[in-house]
């Protein structure tokens, strides 16, 4: 295998081909504290993608209760097994938690799935390890939770007196997921038929449905389970990032760069997604006005989900502040202490940057804040807090304001009936 | 597996697990909404009403075991800051007229007006 450098892991690993990096790359940051499972992305994708006959199981986007959910079905918790099995005691993380570009969460000393194909798996040509879900698990998209499944042995029909949806005695939180178009993809380094590739211009993971042979070598290896099999037509298909609406020839786009369909349907604001600027060994290049560089780079507060699966993943989230950090830590790495901190008493650019989510479909390249007068000072939750009259203006790919964002305190305008009543 | 019992031979099947958890990661989950949606521009009424209604499954959770005493002073603490101000987008000047291209149904898809055929 060749070695490639993965900044998340904050070191070299193996991976089968040489690394190719985009000009840009396609990534996004969901913030978990604001999710609220009403699953409007999963349908707008669903009603986009995958409506058709064959795609019945298939959720390209999906929300999944943690811990306990998942689609398919244990799926992190699956991996995560099959790699302590591999290396047992020794999936740990190294270092210090640094403000480095490279490396901001330490090393990680443990095994991803490529390295450990190479000590675990025969024949050569097994390349990563994974494994295959069953047909039963792909059958939720948030298992247990959101799927009432009527009275036991009886199919197709409404309970008749009405059913509880689950009550949770402990925290729990929702995960939006989408494919996390990785910089070193599992799905690309299984197929044996060299189908899968990674678009030169944004960085969009995609299947060539011509190519494909319905192997699910692809399903088999992503650790994140977002490529799927479709049994009517024989092959594989996955997320494509709403790419024409990316590349801004989707005929809504009026020519424009936009967001995907299931980030212009999050009612919650959860989601900003873009493209970042990457360097010749694959890091982000700088770019400091970009909202996800300075999410990601700048003030730590995003994290990449499960990183030390190693396939550098570029979604993004910013963690729940309520759940136990070790759980926290598992899921998004060491960086979390950090990122919860800085989310709980945001600075006043933080403050501004989170104010761009979900604003306007279009994709933001670049911000700036115009600062303004003090408007509040005082504590809260045992901290002093300040709170400006900031304005943060958001551009497009060609440099031309999109919006802009500011406070104000509502002004009651009291009706004439009421006029005097004081 | 939703249509039968947990198999508890299944070495992957989540049996019984121990989730480190207590009052006060409920407490920060509650505060997390009310400041969240406080932000968002909801008053005191919506929020109550958003911890009242079991549909939200988080929230109506910590309502149940925090109670509602309790969740009207977290919901208090947030307004005290987020409910003075709201935040306001303001969209950009539009392009002059004619310049966007306006969309039509003709035939197997939409075409944009103006486009070459």
């Amino acid at each position: 295998m060749a070695r490639v450098n993965n900044w998340h892991l904050g070191r070299e690993m193996s991976y089968p081909y040489e690394a190719r990096f985009p000009e840009r790359q396609f990534a996004f940051v969901f913030n978990i504290n604001r999710c609220i499972a009403c699953q409007s992305c999963t349908m707008a994708c669903k009603s986009t993608w995958t409506f058709s006959k064959g795609q019945e199981h298939m959720w390209w986007a999906n929300v999944e209760t943690k811990p306990y959910g998942g689609y398919p079905q244990s799926w992190d918790i699956k991996i995560l097994h099959k790699l302590h099995e591999a290396d047992p005691g020794g999936q740990y993380w190294d270092g210090v938690v640094s403000d480095e570009r490279t490396g901001p969460y330490g090393q990680f000393e443990g095994k991803t799935i490529f390295e450990a194909a190479e000590t675990t798996l025969d024949p050569e040509s097994s390349r990563v390890v994974g494994y295959l879900p069953a047909d039963e698990e792909w059958s939720s998209p948030n298992i247990y939770e959101d799927n009432p499944v009527g009275k036991k042995g009886v199919r197709d029909q409404l309970d008749k007196v009405g059913t509880e949806l689950p009550v949770h005695d402990t925290w729990f939180f929702y995960l939006a997921r989408i494919c996390n178009h990785c910089s070193y993809p599992a799905c690309l380094a299984a197929c044996p038929r060299k189908a899968i590739y990674k678009r030169p211009e944004d960085g969009i993971v995609l299947l060539d449905q011509e190519q494909c042979r319905g192997y699910r070598k692809c399903v088999e290896a992503c650790p994140y389970k977002k490529s799927m099999y479709r049994g009517n037509t024989r092959v594989s298909e996955k997320c494509i990032a709403c790419y024409p609406r990316v590349e801004g020839t989707d005929p809504e786009s009026d020519g424009v760069p936009m967001e995907t369909r299931c980030m212009a349907a999050c009612i919650g604001q959860i989601r900003l997604q873009g493209l970042a600027k990457l360097d010749e060994d694959g890091t982000w290049a700088e770019d400091r006005q970009n909202p996800l560089y300075y999410l990601v780079h700048e003030a730590k507060v995003a994290l990449p989900l499960y990183p030390q699966l190693g396939t550098q993943p570029n979604g993004y989230y910013i963690p729940p502040r309520w759940v136990p950090k070790p759980y926290l830590e598992q899921m998004f790495g060491p960086g979390v202490e950090r990122a919860v901190e800085r989310y709980k008493f945001p600075d006043r650019e933080l403050l501004c940057v989170l104010n761009l989510f979900r604003r306007d479909n279009r994709i933001i390249f670049r911000y700036e804040i115009e600062e303004g007068p003090k408007i509040y000072e005082g504590n809260y939750r045992g901290r002093p807090f300040t709170l400006y009259n900031d304005t943060v203006i958001a551009f497009g790919e060609d440099g031309r304001e999109l919006f802009r964002t500011t406070v104000e305190e509502p002004l009651h305008v009291r009706t004439n009936v009421h006029a005097n009543s004081i | 597996m939703p249509y039968g019992e947990p198999d508890p031979q299944d070495p992957h099947a989540l049996i019984g697990v121990t989730l480190p958890g207590d009052r006060e990661s409920m407490r920060e989950m509650a505060a997390t909404f009310a400041e969240e949606f406080a932000a968002l521009g909801f008053d005191e009424a919506q929020l109550l009403n958003l911890f009242r209604k079991p549909q939200n499954a988080g929230a109506h959770r910590a309502w149940s075991v925090l109670g509602e005493v309790e969740v009207r002073r977290i919901i208090s603490e947030a307004l005290e800051i987020w409910g003075r101000f709201r935040f306001v987008v303001r969209d950009a000047e539009p392009q002059p007229a004619g310049s966007q291209k306006r969309l039509v149904q003709i035939g197997d898809g939409p075409r944009l007006i103006g486009e070459d055929d």
